[in-house]
């Protein structure tokens, strides 16, 4: 397949040209660190399928499948879908808060008969695409400094405010991030960045001094120090430290982590189950898993890069800084280099709700690879 | 939305912004990820050993294994103290775990009132986490194993055989064994032997009284450890035999006393109040130390309830108090053979005689006895027991030299016998005198007649006396007391290995000779002879005043008020001739000693003869019987025949 093919648009259109676009070794490094996941998911469960490791590898094949699906829907079909699926996820947010299912102190869920949605997840795509939707028709000047700013400052508070009111506090930070980057990625002058960044230096004090819920500033202090109540709050911290420290440089072996297979490292399925490969596998595993979500970070970043469409550009790199930062998030929170907060690993943990995200996500970066040289045009060209 | 107007230069700015922008991005997310790298190698590169270390101790505990308490046994191996098997119950706090649910369920199976739960719910809260709290013991068996099987649904409830200390004549050897008892916050110490964590298991027990307090060391035991895998819960995953360490079994303690002879004294006190001390007058070894009335020590080890230590603490024959060692009495006419011997190693001729008119006038006052003795000398007036006899020998000897002798007899001495709790008492002298009364400080004649009738300011306990009496019934040596043979096998030395008395046997001689007399015509008359063939004791009894009559509050003998009358005292030796044990015994406003110790005393000491195999050697006088030899046939046993020899006859039949 030559890159000509994709140039002219009756030969792109065809299925198999596109299949062949997809980017077969991205694919097959996220799917080494889904596999990866279930290998630990099998150990954890003391070498059995159930309850995690089979419905986690089953659950990566639909969701593969739903990828590359969404990776063969026209861009154009992207772009026109961008603000209803924003509209629709802002929507069901308000649904949330008005009738969402109460779990564990937070008001996260829908439950529509046998389905249950998390509306924060459909936002978190849904973010990204309005606001690359809005930057490809906004000039650059425009980007950098004007009083269209507002419109991507609505469009990136007001959910966040809706996901931080639940509470989940994770969600909300991750998702500031990542429409804070999609903004920047536009354009935005640096001095607004820099005012931004030095707002947000001040405000965070206040904010944790007077906006957090008590358990949250409970979760910062600890995190400050652990060693305080290693019974308590800084149980996570510490026990989590000590499987990784004890992992060593190859790790206690396949199975015989003492600290999660005994149950002292808290979460150890979900949230800290790097800290379970950390111990049974050690130094050398653990870069092995970060190399790779480094190569998926880069093919993601590189496909941001090869589309010739503003929309796409975005919209792939917003994909991809959402899963930087759950990487990043998650790996700090482990190694007890952040506060304990509720963001898993994507793909190695289990937990259906963020892998769908992720993968959603990634079969939007296909998308904007199988059709990189779209042309997108806002309004007039657009399919629906 | 007014439709932007995108050139072609304006899409090359935005997109060359986004490529730097991006390029940017992905720098940082390749730094984030460097910087998890180099938290990931400081953490399992640099720190795994104190990471490797912190997980071992999380997989790993060291449960502590209680040693087995060291025995306490007499002289013939009768063990005193030891411990049985207790099947505990017990409950710790933890995540998850509802102890007032947990009570309340573990009722159905042991009897517990909603009192004793809400005492037990509190005594809970307040222990640290994971340790457990004893919620009952002595189980029986049916409630333990119920309990056990139920276990897995019981998180934090656990059910073991523990061990507790039992006393199998836990009321006669109370005083001297003591007790164990639950482990006081006092008790624990921040360094030394009690600064072991093993003195917070809910079964371990600390020695109290008496020997068990005085060796608590000896027979504690090095606890051992049982390594166990544990989980996040405290749950046992696995033990590891090979990482077990062996409880180091407390050492046993072999005493000299005899539980017969103890046992007998116990019998014979009844409820009277006072003490009996016996010693083999060759070796020093205690044979037998009884304070009456006594407690059930294994009362204690469970841990008495405030009614039944009120009880015990108010009661005015002070049952708590070893009256043996910590108790000191006027050794009343017992004192008579330290003046007599004063008297003769000091030249005074036993020939001597006063006249006793019942009333001695001297010094402006008059004097009693007992009764008008006639005259007598100085064996007449020991055998009788002659108060004016004595009153004017200690006069012609003098305080210092009196009481010189009694303290060569261990009067006024603390022994090392490995208990605590003498109290030595006193034998005054002019010395004491001027000590002790600063504004009166010279002796005064009229103080020798009381001193020499063993009143007055002497003041002595019944180990003391019964070290003089084996004194006296030894002769020669300087005997002291023992009351612990060995510890875990390491005897202790021997109470013969003092030296010898530097008195002149023959005025030793003369006042056995004198005690003999008591026994046979004396005052003790009736209890010379102990019922074994010859075998006869000499002794010398002793009255002592409680209170002084000169108030008008005192009574003699056993008139009046149990808390006014006599102290009744015997001390005695026996066989006469080649004497074998010593004895003093101290009934507390028991009247004349002749009434109350006497009669104790001849008990006690015909079971102790009756156990020493020489003496029983000459009461027992079997028929001798003819010294034949067997036959090596006998006409009337036929052996059957071996295996080899039937099979020749079988053989033989067949071939028939």
């Amino acid at each position: 397949m030559t890159v000509s093919a994709l140039t002219r648009p009756g030969e792109r259109d065809r299925l198999i040209v596109k299949l062949g676009e997809i980017d077969w070794i991205f694919c097959v490094t996220i799917s080494l660190i889904a596999g990866a996941g279930a290998v630990m998911l099998f150990s954890i469960a003391g070498s059995s399928w159930t309850p995690w490791a089979a419905a986690h590898l089953a659950r990566y094949a639909l969701f593969f499948a739903i990828m590359i699906v969404l990776s063969l829907i026209d861009l154009r079909v992207w772009f026109a879908l961008a603000y209803p699926i924003y509209g629709i996820g802002f929507l069901l947010l308000l649904a949330v808060m008005v009738m969402g299912h109460h779990a564990l102190g937070a008001q996260r869920w829908l439950q529509a008969g046998p389905i249950t949605i998390q509306p924060s997840e459909i936002m978190k795509i849904g973010l990204v695409l309005a606001l690359a939707r809005f930057y490809h028709g906004l000039s650059s000047k425009s980007a950098q400094l004007s009083w269209w700013l507002l419109v991507p400052a609505v469009l990136i508070l007001a959910p966040v405010a809706l996901v931080a009111k639940q509470p989940d506090l994770g969600t909300a930070i991750l998702m500031l991030l990542t429409g804070a980057i999609v903004v920047i990625l536009a354009g935005l002058s640096w001095k607004i960045i820099s005012a931004g960044v030095l707002g947000a230096g001040l405000l965070v004090p206040v904010v944790v001094m007077f906006g957090l819920h008590g358990y949250q500033k409970q979760r910062l202090t600890t995190f400050l120090n652990p060693e305080a109540d290693p019974s308590g709050s800084g149980y996570h911290i510490l026990q989590s430290q000590i499987a990784l420290g004890s992992g060593g440089l190859l790790g206690k072996g396949y199975g015989l982590g003492s600290q999660s297979q005994l149950n002292f490292l808290p979460e150890k399925q979900t949230d800290f189950i790097f800290a379970t490969l950390a111990e049974e596998f050690g130094f050398v595993g653990c870069i092995s898993i970060l190399v790779l979500y480094a190569a998926v970070i880069f093919m993601a970043l590189r496909t941001a890069y090869l589309s010739h469409s503003h929309f796409g550009r975005l919209a792939a790199a917003g994909v991809t800084a959402t899963f930087a930062l759950y990487v990043l998030i998650n790996g700090s929170m482990v190694m007890g280099l952040a506060p304990v907060v509720g963001v898993p690993m994507p793909l190695l943990s289990y937990g259906g709700t963020v892998m769908l995200t992720v993968m959603v996500g990634f079969g939007l970066v296909m998308a904007v690879r199988v059709h990189r040289y779209s042309e997108v045009t806002s309004g007039k060209g657009s399919l629906l | 939305m007014a439709e932007p107007s995108i050139f072609f230069a304006e899409v090359n700015e935005r997109q060359g912004t986004f490529h730097r922008r991006a390029f940017l991005l992905g720098g940082f997310a390749g730094v984030g990820l460097l910087a998890l790298g180099g938290q990931l190698a400081h953490l399992q590169l640099i720190e795994t050993q104190r990471y490797t270390k912190l997980s071992a101790n999380n997989q790993f505990n060291f449960k502590l294994t209680p040693p087995p308490r060291g025995l306490i046994v007499d002289r013939n191996g009768v063990v005193l103290a030891s411990n049985r098997p207790n099947f505990r119950l017990m409950v710790a706090k933890d995540k998850g775990i509802d102890p007032a649910e947990t009570l309340k369920t573990l009722a159905e199976f042991v009897p517990m009132d909603d009192g004793r739960q809400a005492r037990l719910l509190r005594e809970i809260s307040n222990a640290p986490r994971k340790s457990p709290v004893q919620i009952m013991e002595d189980m029986s068996w049916e409630q333990f194993s119920a309990i056990n099987i139920r276990a897995p649904e019981l998180p934090g409830v656990t059910a073991d055989m523990g061990e507790v200390r039992v006393y199998p004549y836990g009321g006669s050897f109370a005083h001297v064994i003591g007790y164990v008892a639950k482990v006081n916050k006092s008790d624990l110490t921040d360094t030394g032997p009690n600064a072991d964590p093993i003195l917070l298991n809910p079964g371990f027990r600390i020695g109290r009284q008496g020997v068990e307090q005085a060796f608590d060391l000896d027979l504690r035991g090095k606890p051992g450890a049982q390594k166990v895998e544990v989980d996040a819960n405290g749950h046992e995953v696995a033990t590891d035999p090979a990482g077990d360490i062996k409880a180091v079994p407390g050492k046993e303690i072999v005493l000299t006393l005899d539980a017969d002879v103890q046992n007998r004294a116990m019998e014979v006190f009844g409820d009277e109040s006072g003490a009996a001390v016996m010693m083999d007058c060759r070796t020093g070894d205690i044979l037998c130390m009884y304070s009456g009335p006594s407690f059930d020590a294994n009362r204690f080890v469970r841990g008495l309830t405030a009614i039944e230590y009120k009880e015990l603490a108010q009661y005015d024959h002070k049952p708590l108090f070893n009256k043996a060692l910590t108790a000191t009495y006027p050794p009343g006419s017992t004192f008579k053979t330290m003046v007599a011997l004063a008297a003769l190693e000091n030249g005074y001729d036993p020939r001597t005689v006063h006249v006793c008119n019942k009333v001695w006038f001297w010094g402006g006052r008059p004097w009693h006895c007992d009764e008008a003795h006639g005259a007598q000398d100085l064996k007449g007036g020991i055998a009788t027991s002659c108060d004016i006899y004595f009153y004017q020998c200690a006069l012609a000897v003098g305080p210092d030299k009196i009481a010189a002798v009694a303290r060569k007899f261990g009067l006024g001495d603390v022994f090392d016998i490995g208990i605590p709790g003498q109290k030595p008492g006193l034998v005054p002298d002019s010395a004491y005198k001027r000590r002790a009364f600063p504004k009166d400080p010279t002796w005064h004649a009229g103080e020798t007649p009381s001193m020499g009738i063993g009143q007055g300011y002497t003041h002595l306990n019944p180990l003391q006396l019964c070290v003089q009496a084996a004194r006296l019934a030894n002769g020669r040596k300087m005997l002291h007391p023992r009351l612990v043979h060995s510890v875990g096998g390491v005897v202790q030395p021997s109470g013969a290995a003092f030296g010898d008395l530097p008195f002149a046997s023959e005025h030793i001689d003369f006042i056995r000779n004198a005690m003999v007399a008591v026994t046979t015509t004396g005052t003790g008359h009736a209890f010379g002879d102990l019922g074994l063939g010859g075998i006869r004791m000499a002794g010398k009894t002793g009255t002592a005043q409680a209170r002084g009559y000169a108030g008008g509050t005192g009574v003699h003998d056993r008139n009046g008020a149990w808390a006014l009358r006599d102290h009744s005292w015997f001390i005695a030796f026996a066989p006469t001739d080649q004497p074998r044990y010593a004895m003093s015994v101290l009934v507390e406003h028991g009247g004349f000693g002749a009434t109350s110790a006497a009669p104790r005393a001849r008990e006690i000491m015909r079971t102790a003869l009756l156990k020493d195999p020489e003496i029983r050697a000459k009461i027992e006088k079997p028929l001798p019987l003819p010294d034949v030899k067997p036959p090596d046939t006998d006409p009337d046993v036929v052996d059957p025949p071996t295996p080899a020899a039937a099979a020749v006859q079988a053989a033989q039949q067949t071939t028939e």
